[in-house]
């Protein structure tokens, strides 16, 4: 059938095919060599980071955040911060391909400010990897439905529901309880254990911030498998979270209500302890807040707030120093006796003005006529500051600084609040620091009427006034009463012996007339059939008067048409006596008056709670 | 031709049962391989498809029906192909033209001919038709081609890449163009040219890439290092990578590879669905798969050798090239060692344009056996 010539042919072209397909097939055996090695690096010699590469892919665990723990009063067990179930719109980043698409649409349908937009792309893009990211906070029941007839649009996005912070009394207790906010990128940073969500929040200020550790609770965590979206196929592992404390303040409801009324929206401050256990009954700070402008998505009510010049987040109560004024000549009256440079009978002539020497500079009392002849019982009721001058100008700073330190002036109390000053107690140390001056004299003489530069928190002023109020123990002031079931034990810091006991009871004695005495400073708030309340006035210039050719009166006339400069009104004063419960110290900034406008304040809240105490008995 | 035929039926030798089945088969070794191989594969579609049943039952017609195809080819004598098959070459060019022409919307590069009924990518039958077509043209005398038979092969060949890189796929328009090429090479085109054509493309490289597009450009880049874009390009290789090496030795198990079975792995029923065994079967499982490639390449390669006529034995060489050359740029791919290219996994991976063109490519090679068992 074949030639043979075809044969060779047959031959040839077979040998020729075959030299080719050798060449071929040299070349393919180098790239299978190479995918062999490649195969076998990556299955046998790298196995394991593979393996644990894949794990990684597909196992992550979830924190799982017990509800925060809730705030409310000792008292009753009333609510004052609980959470509650809201709407949240959330965009999963990764599943869709057009996000800014969707979010437009979203945008027009439901309704959502652009500044909101504004804030999740931010987010979005600080998070470029993130599964979940909020959009909206907190959806109106009209969004939440617009939003459910519409969802097959925008696939990406997920409606979930979140418990939200709420704060039952709005402003009541704003100052105590404090805020939540979103936690920031330097704050997740610092959490290496992942205590926190993406989109958790947490304390700011108050309460809220302070037993931050209590509320969040202990983070529990479920491992899961996901695919490659993310999506959980199955659980493997689960540890549950320990549930979060609940915080159960010592305030007192009615009282707060008659403080925040008092006070009717004037700059300034309430504190009320129990001066036996340093709980705190009152704490208001005016103006102030409401705490749940801080959980809406939409930031405008919270950006007038925080633009206001009043400053309603400033904490006045525990952060707000101001100068003690008349009320610390109580305190300088036991310095001037425990140093004996005066006793109760000591007597000086007070005619308006203090001069160191003849010819010096006059320091003018309050009232242009002077008081006459004055001891100690008498200035302390009438409080006159010529008395006090003389007094001041025969001790040294050093004195005056050791003796009020005792009272806690200059230091914190410590009261597990955010942002509490610690005032200023000087010394001849912090006017060389502050100013680079020496003290002078003069700066003593200023100090003997609270003036100058000391000044002090409505809060440590209250803990001082306890220590009189107790006879000379000093209790930590203490907020928190009980955390869930447990109560916190009154801590007291220290206890002041002084020489001669039965000084606490005159002391207290004066300080009773300071209203009971028809010359009392403060006798506009006396009632024969209430309680007797041992306080004392305080006028805290802002402006001090130097002119010497007006009158106090003539020159304060022309100080006061700046409402800003006129004089701060500050009452402090313990109740009932004898057995006091209560310590109150009233700040009203520029309320002029502390007998008129501050007294009265205290005055109520201390009966008001004598008639709690009655119901509850 | 049809004497031919005839021919061929008259001399079949009958067993006394019947038709045997080595009869039908031809080369029994080679159909149980590509039959192992296979069955195997619509396993592994199983699982790589997340356990779609449909999947798998579309992938079983096309495996039945390709089977039976080759099974028909195979009974023909292999040179009454010889003239249908350099006609061929007329009518991929049409289809190639045509998806120039008319794009299909529902793909984001026009490699797709839409029937109703079904779907197919003309890039995957072309390269197989290729290297068939220049065979058949070069070897239509029984002598040894002219230059002018290389030179017009050639063009051809240039042609059909040149339109599917038009399409656009870079990575298509090169395997076409080399599995046109293997049968000029193959039939002992000078060297000397090809050693020309080299430093020729080599100076010219830094050209050739700046005209390439963005995403052929990121491909070939993303291999040099595919840590740079971890959720782009080499993002499908790193999680390819990361289900191969995890599968270790012996694998995790049928239906329980983590990267597969929870979608780490990207088209993992397609291009990507050596990951899906080697992350399952382990060493072991690509081990036994190579295996039964092997047999196949190697009875394929008898075959060709055996064959008496040089057609027979040039366009089944070129057939076996062409397959294993298939194989080693997909795993390549996978285990990423080159850019990703759109080549499925011979006889395995999902898509019955790829699987049918085998089948029926084999039922030619198998036609040659019967030559040869002469």
């Amino acid at each position: 059938m074949f030639k043979i010539s075809d044969l060779q042919s047959q031959e040839a072209s077979l040998r020729g095919l075959k030299a080719r397909s050798r060449i071929i097939l040299f070349f393919l055996i180098i790239i299978s060599l190479a995918g062999v090695i490649q195969i076998v690096k990556l299955t046998v010699i790298d196995q394991e980071n593979y393996v644990t590469e894949s794990e990684k892919n597909r196992i992550i665990r979830v924190p799982v955040y017990p509800a925060r723990g809730l705030i409310g009063l000792a008292k009753d067990n009333k609510l004052l911060v609980e959470n509650i179930v809201a709407q949240q719109l959330t965009i999963n980043s990764k599943s869709t391909t057009d996000i800014a698409s969707t979010i437009v649409d979203i945008q027009k349908t439901i309704g959502i400010p652009e500044e909101v937009v504004r804030t999740f792309y931010k987010v979005l893009s600080s998070n470029p990897r993130n599964r979940n990211i909020t959009l909206m906070d907190d959806l109106t029941e009209e969004q939440v439905a617009k939003y459910l007839v519409n969802k097959e649009r925008w696939p990406s996005s997920n409606l979930e529901a979140y418990l939200k912070r709420y704060v039952i009394d709005n402003s009541l207790f704003s100052h105590v309880v404090g805020y939540t906010g979103a936690i920031s990128s330097q704050e997740r940073e610092d959490d290496e254990e992942y205590r926190y969500a993406i989109n958790s929040r947490l304390g700011k200020s108050g309460i809220e911030k302070t037993f931050e550790n209590e509320l969040r609770g202990k983070v529990g965590y479920r491992t899961v498998e996901v695919d490659v979206h993310g999506k959980e196929v199955r659980e493997l592992d689960k540890v549950l979270p320990s549930k979060a404390k609940n915080i159960f303040l010592s305030l007192d409801q009615e009282l707060q209500e008659l403080a925040r009324k008092g006070l009717r929206g004037r700059k300034g401050a309430v504190v009320a302890i129990d001066p036996n256990n340093g709980l705190v009954k009152v704490l208001v700070s005016s103006p102030d807040f409401n705490p749940n402008i801080f959980n809406e998505t939409a930031k405008g009510n919270l950006r007038s707030l925080s633009s206001d010049t009043n400053a309603p987040f400033f904490n006045r109560a525990i952060s707000g120093n101001y100068p003690p004024a008349s009320t610390l000549k109580p305190f300088l009256g036991l310095l001037g006796l425990e140093s004996e440079i005066i006793s109760w009978n000591t007597e000086i002539k007070d005619e308006g003005f203090f001069q160191i020497q003849d010819e010096g500079r006059k320091y003018r009392g309050w009232k242009e006529e002077g008081h006459g002849i004055v001891d100690l019982n008498k200035a302390i009721i009438e409080s006159s500051d010529v008395y006090f001058y003389e007094l001041a100008s025969k001790t040294t700073v050093d004195q005056i600084h050791s003796f009020l330190k005792l009272f806690g002036f200059g230091q914190k109390t410590g009261i597990q609040l955010t942002a509490e000053e610690e005032g200023v107690l000087p010394s001849r140390n912090w006017k060389l620091g502050r100013t680079g001056d020496s003290w002078f004299v003069g700066d003593t003489i200023n100090l003997g009427i609270g003036q100058g530069y000391i000044t002090t928190t409505p809060l440590q002023l209250a803990v001082a006034v306890s220590v009189l109020a107790t006879r000379g123990k000093a209790y930590k002031p203490n907020i928190v009463e009980k955390v869930n079931t447990t109560f916190i034990e009154p801590e007291l810091l220290y206890q002041i012996e002084i020489k001669e006991e039965r000084n606490w009871k005159k002391l207290e004695e004066s300080m009773i007339s300071v209203i009971r005495s028809w010359n009392g400073t403060a006798h506009n708030i006396y009632n024969p059939e209430d309680f007797l309340i041992a306080g004392k006035t305080g006028t805290a210039q802002i402006k001090s008067l130097t002119e010497e050719n007006l009158t106090v009166q003539e020159e304060y006339e022309n100080v006061r048409k700046d409402i800003k400069k006129r004089d701060h009104a500050i009452f402090v004063g313990y109740g009932p006596v004898p057995n006091p419960n209560l310590t109150v110290v009233v700040v009203v900034e520029n309320g002029e008056s502390g007998s008129a406008v501050a007294a009265p304040i205290a005055k109520l809240i201390i009966d008001r709670y004598q008639k709690l105490q009655e119901s509850d008995v | 031709m049809s004497k031919r035929v005839l021919d061929y039926n008259l001399n079949r030798p009958f067993s006394s049962s019947g038709i045997s089945l080595s009869f039908i088969f031809k080369d029994t070794v080679l159909v149980f391989s590509v039959l192992t191989v296979l069955v195997f594969g619509l396993f592994m579609l199983y699982s790589a498809s997340g356990q779609s049943e449909s999947m798998v039952i579309r992938q079983s017609v096309y495996v039945v029906l390709g089977f039976m195809g080759m099974l028909f080819i195979a009974q023909i004598n292999p040179n009454s192909y010889q003239n249908i098959l350099m006609n061929l070459y007329w009518i991929g060019l049409i289809m190639l033209i045509y998806v120039l022409i008319f794009p299909d919307d529902s793909h984001v590069t026009k490699r797709w001919i839409d029937l109703g009924l079904f779907s197919f990518q003309p890039s995957e039958v072309i390269r197989l038709i290729l290297p068939l077509s220049v065979a058949a043209f070069l070897t239509r005398k029984e002598l040894k081609p002219k230059y002018s038979d290389w030179f017009i092969s050639l063009a051809a060949i240039l042609l059909v890449s040149f339109l599917i890189y038009k399409q656009p796929d870079l990575g298509t328009s090169l395997i076409v163009f080399t599995s046109g090429f293997l049968p000029v090479f193959l039939t002992g085109f000078p060297l000397i040219f090809i050693f020309f054509g080299i430093a020729f493309l080599g100076a010219l490289s830094p050209i050739i890439f700046s005209a390439l597009s963005a995403y052929q450009q990121q491909r070939i880049l993303t291999l040099f290092d595919p840590n740079a874009d971890p959720l782009g390009t080499g993002w499908n290789i790193a999680q390819s990578k990361t289900a191969i090496g995890s599968g270790g030795f012996f694998g995790k198990g049928y239906l329980s590879g983590t990267q597969s079975q929870l979608d780490f792995i990207p088209e993992s029923h397609s291009d990507f669905i050596f990951a899906v065994i080697a992350e399952e079967l382990g060493l072991i499982g690509i081990s036994i798969l190579f295996l039964a490639y092997a047999l196949i390449i190697y009875r394929i390669f008898s075959i060709a050798y055996g064959s008496e006529t040089i057609f027979g034995r040039l366009a089944s060489a070129s057939i076996g090239f062409i397959f294993l050359i298939f194989i080693l740029i997909n795993v390549s791919m996978v285990v990423g060692i080159i850019p990703v290219v759109g080549v499925p996994l011979p006889l395995v991976s999902q898509g019955g344009t790829s699987l049918a063109t085998h089948l029926l490519a084999f039922g030619f090679v198998l036609s040659v056996k019967r030559k040869s068992g002469w």
